[in-house]
């Protein structure tokens, strides 16, 4: 029993931060319907980023996310201006590749700079945990998953309330139309990258107390961006959050119960499924 | 295309001419890709020998060669030094992987091959008279962690934590039949793959598994991972084992809060009565501001056997080969000398240590002759 | 100057026959074992690329999962070969049969979809197989990867070759193979086949309307596509002699496949070969520092001085990184690929 509820407790506080990879990567690709491979190096620079400011200006990684996450959105704005734009009508296979030139120039550009070390944050509250009976639940997983809850809540009010998030919305489910009614969509394709930039970065920076960075450290991430975003269904918040803690959940109940190394078997047969029985994911609509 | 092939040819032709008179020696190292964090280590040590042996008069021109931690890589390299830079001899590859994928090669080609630090036994194994191991094979690994764990307390079960790779996996293979010789049972066997973010629920299983020792090979990060969640957990055996690697390192000491009374095994420490270690582990941290790995000191020691032999041999492969195979050596790794035993040919009988760490420090516990401080058996539990 | 299309078919066959001819006397005035190297290795590109393009170029499926077939036809190869005794030339085809069942299993699954989600699933199938043979170690010796020491001798008439270390009868499998790949690409597209390929590709509702069966076409694409890409495998695994699941499995070859035809131009016989012919020399140079090694030996630049040290230090680091720009300006500048942008500059120059 303590197996089963150490795993459900771990997997729903993973889930957390995968949500908020998912979440970029969903609103990315509703408003440009561009797979974006650079997605887990893009949170890879945010990770070295946090890290700088927590070994350089002594900032906590969960306070420095109020300077990474404008900085991020910059970053990724300009992504989208110089290189994204102008592939938007490409063929998929020709957007994919420019992601991943992308990522490999993010990933090998960290590599100078920092060189290929692991660099680890170590905070007071690392290895810190509450035991409740049996289980024991991180201190910093705890928290970085609060601060989760409170951006996605952030920004569906964002998205739901407010006239620009209303007009990404609109982006998102006709670009032709949205253009007609006339939404600058240019302005909405940057703003959504680089929204899209500041979660996945957020979720970088939320997770660097408890792992590790690395120029490389993107490219697991990418997978399970893709994977969470098509399990929620392209496009939705909701569902994106949702497929977060089902992918967190899975991954660790596979780990606990067929074994480790087939954790990631799971999460890709989950996902395949869902491709075949719901293409359009579990929050979206079904005849997408 | 026939113009390109031309143009390609001279290319490769002319920067192969003969440069200077100073000794070529061939490096193949994983400098980018997934490898390169440990790569690194050994590049290092190699730019420590490089200048070491030119203060002893001894000037080396080494080509690098990045293999990227791919075996096809890896030959392209090999083929390249071997064929067009006529190098005296090779050290390197750092992976198991292309170590292995370019051996053959370098039997082929007659070019004396010092696989400074990879792990798996096959390498030395195949009776290839042009290739060395400075390091001691992945048996070896296992094999003295468990004789200092039973030398100290009497453990009846074990369980297994690696991380599936070729090292992960070779290392504790050779550690499960270690283990059912001396009796102990093996209660958990749980392979995990690298990067995992979260190791709680694995950890969980293993500790309702109540086993006396918990043997662990990961790299770096993933160690201090593990031990920060196996706190977590409360996992409490009689001790801890680290399969070298990620369990060895500065990095891993300094996590005092999950760090302290680890035991790990490893092929080298700064604080062992070899000659020079000391010394090493100091210019080492002054040149490149960080501890030396094992893999460093390895690659460091590979480089002056290498550069040693070639300039006997006058640069000659055939006689640096002969020179590699009848020499001795005393440096910053023990005694070294290669031989054949067990069926290993040119394979250097390298003691491997057993240190555990106090306070963020290592010390060596085992073998007796070289301990310095008395190991802390059984576990204490967490502060 | 303008030709008929006879006349252009004519000539482009007659200067492929001379290229052939020209590569095949290659050996004899080649020794450099590097050098032949790098040849076996543009052929092997060559024949992933061109295999690709059959499925991605002609009929527009763009699968990332390729390394799925290289893996499983390298695998059997090599396993067939250590337990069985059977020699490669014969596992091959076993290897090929064993990837026409996963590719229609795949096929089953990734055909349902279309644009990013195909892209995706055939990642995901190719992750799954990925995993699942590093876990079974039984079936392929799992992390470790399998290490194929001897190679039996191979009988041609009354000569028998049996000296597989050096390069010479690697490189002319190679070479066999890549014009097999070609000599079959080309077929296809002259074919009936072809047409309902391009049919498919250019809208798959239409060719639907003019009686095209989609899954069956798109099946029959994918599996001669895997079948190439399985040869390319099996002759990878007999010439390196080693084979692990990252390096015949993972994301990173799939990629580096759909980069040769990309690069060289979709959709075209010549696009693969052109992307082969750039991008293995090119990683090559880039990898051995071969840049500064030449700027110093022509007296540009000195091994000592400040940039002449930092370009020698990290250019062989940055090779990837230079690699990724290239790539960014290949696709922003010549979406279309070498071959299509050459046409277009000459068909430009022509209508001027």
């Amino acid at each position: 029993m303590d197996v089963f509820l150490q795993s459900l407790i771990s997997g729903i506080l993973l889930g957390g931060v995968y949500a908020l990879i998912g979440t970029g990567l969903t609103l990315i690709f509703g408003v440009m319907r561009v797979i974006n491979f650079a997605h887990g190096d893009i949170q890879m620079v945010g990770m070295y980023l946090t890290y700088l400011l927590f070994v350089h200006a002594g900032i906590d990684p969960f306070v420095s996310v109020l300077i990474t996450f404008p900085l991020m959105f910059l970053f990724g704005g300009l992504i989208q201006k110089v290189f994204i734009n102008r592939v938007l009508d490409a063929l998929p296979q020709n957007q994919i590749l420019l992601t991943i030139g992308l990522g490999l120039i993010m990933s090998n550009t960290a590599m100078l700079i920092f060189t290929s070390d692991y660099k680890i944050l170590t905070t007071s509250y690392s290895s810190g945990s509450v035991k409740l009976g049996g289980i024991s639940i991180s201190q910093p997983m705890t928290i970085s998953f609060l601060i989760t809850v409170a951006v996605t809540a952030a920004l569906w009010w964002f998205l739901k309330k407010t006239d620009t998030g209303q007009a990404i919305r609109a982006t998102a489910q006709d670009r032709d139309a949205a253009q007609l009614m006339g939404i600058n969509v240019k302005r909405m394709s940057i703003i959504a990258f680089g929204l899209g930039s500041s979660l996945v970065a957020t979720a970088g920076a939320l997770i660097a107390p408890t792992y590790y960075i690395y120029p490389q450290v993107g490219a697991a991430f990418t997978l399970k961006a893709f994977v969470i975003t098509v399990l929620g269904g392209m496009g939705s918040i909701v569902g994106a959050a949702l497929g977060g803690i089902i992918i967190g959940i899975s991954e660790s109940m596979g780990a606990a119960y067929i074994g480790a190394g087939w954790k990631d078997v799971v999460v890709f047969a989950l996902f395949l499924l869902v491709l075949l029985l719901k293409p359009s994911g579990l929050m979206g609509k079904s005849n997408a | 295309m026939k113009r390109t092939l031309v143009t390609m040819a001279l290319a490769l032709g002319l920067s192969g001419t003969a440069w200077s008179q100073a000794l070529k020696i061939g490096v193949i190292n994983s400098m980018s890709g997934p490898e390169a964090p440990i790569g690194e280590n050994l590049t290092n040590g190699i730019k420590l020998a490089e200048e070491d042996l030119k203060k002893k008069g001894i000037l080396l021109q080494i080509v690098w060669e990045d293999d990227t931690g791919k075996p096809q890589i890896a030959m392209s390299a090999m083929e390249k030094l071997a064929t067009r830079d006529g190098v005296a001899g090779i050290v390197g590859p750092y992976t198991s992987a292309c170590a292995n994928a370019v051996s053959k090669l370098a039997e082929r080609y007659k070019t004396p091959l010092l696989v400074p630090a990879a792990a798996k036994e096959e390498i030395t194994r195949q009776g290839l008279k042009y290739v060395f191991r400075m390091n001691a094979p992945a048996d070896v690994y296992a094999a003295v962690l468990v004789d200092a764990a039973t030398g100290l307390g009497k453990p009846k079960t074990i369980a297994f934590m690696y991380e599936n790779t070729d090292f992960g996996t070779s290392t504790t293979k050779t550690a499960k039949e270690y283990v059912a010789k001396k009796g102990i049972q093996v209660v958990a066997d749980e392979p995990y793959p690298k990067g995992a973010q979260d190791y709680r629920s694995t950890l969980s299983v293993i500790k309702s598994k109540n086993p006396d020792l918990v043997f662990l090979v990961s790299y770096v990060a993933d160690a201090i991972l593990i031990m920060r969640q196996s706190k977590e957990v409360g996992l409490k055996p009689q001790a801890f084992l680290g399969g070298g690697a990620g369990y060895t390192t500065a990095q891993f000491a300094t996590e005092k809060a999950v760090s302290n009374f680890v035991f790990s095994c490893t092929q080298w420490t700064d604080d062992v009565s070899w000659p020079g270690a000391k010394d090493f582990g100091k210019r080492y941290k002054a040149k490149f501001g960080k501890e030396p790995t094992y893999h460093a000191a390895c690659a460091y020691e590979s480089m002056m056997v290498m550069a040693d032999c070639a300039q006997k041999a006058k640069g000659d492969k055939e006689q640096t080969q002969a020179a590699l195979r009848a020499g001795k050596w005393n440096g910053i790794m023990g005694d070294v000398k290669f031989e054949d035993y067990n069926g290993f040919t040119n394979q250097n009988n390298h003691q491997m240590l057993v240190q555990q760490l106090f306070d963020g420090n290592y010390e060596t516990v085992f073998p007796a002759k070289f301990a310095t401080r008395k190991p802390t058996y059984p576990f204490p539990g967490w502060k | 100057m303008t030709f008929s299309p006879s006349t252009r078919t004519g000539l482009s066959a007659g200067a492929a026959l001379l290229l052939l001819a020209a590569l095949a006397i290659v050996p004899r005035f080649v020794q450099s074992p590097y050098a032949l190297h790098v040849l076996i290795l543009i052929f092997l590109s060559t024949i992933m690329g061109q295999a690709w393009n059959i499925l991605g170029g002609y009929t527009g499926q763009y699968s990332v999962g390729h390394a799925a077939y290289f893996g499983v036809g390298a695998y059997v190869t090599v396993s067939l070969m250590l337990h069985r005794q059977i020699a490669p030339w014969v596992g091959m085809w076993a290897g090929a049969a064993a990837v026409v069942v996963v590719a229609l299993v795949i096929g089953s699954i990734c055909f349902r979809l279309r644009g990013p989600y195909f892209v995706l699933a055939s990642i995901a199938v190719t992750e799954i197989m990925r995993l699942v043979a590093t876990n079974l170690k039984d079936l392929t010796n799992g992390a470790e990867g399998i290490l194929a020491t001897e190679i039996p001798p191979l009988k041609f008439g009354a000569t028998v070759i049996t000296d597989f270390g050096s390069k010479v009868p690697f490189y002319y499998i190679g070479l066999g193979l890549a014009v097999l790949t070609i000599l079959v690409t080309w077929a296809v597209t002259h074919s009936k086949l072809g047409y309902c390929f391009q049919a498919i590709r250019e809208d798959q509702d239409a060719a639907h309307s003019l009686g095209i069966n989609p899954t069956l076409y798109k099946n029959i694409a994918l599996a001669i596509s895997a079948v190439l890409t399985s040869f390319a495998g099996a002759f990878y695994a007999i010439y390196v002699g080693f084979v692990d699941p990252p390096t015949v499995l993972g994301l990173d070859l799939s990629v580096q496949i759909v980069l040769i035809c990309i690069i060289g131009g979709i959709g075209t016989i010549q696009g693969p070969m052109v992307g082969a012919c750039i991008l293995v020399p090119l990683s090559e140079i880039l990898r051995s520092n071969a840049v500064p090694e030449l700027l110093m030996k022509w007296g540009w630049m000195n091994g000592e001085s400040g940039i002449g040290l930092f370009l020698k230090e990290n250019l062989a680091h940055a090779h990837v990184l230079i690699y990724g720009i290239l790539v960014v300006l290949v696709i922003l500048y010549m979406p279309e690929g070498l071959v299509g942008f050459l046409r277009r500059v000459t068909r430009g120059r022509r209508a001027a």
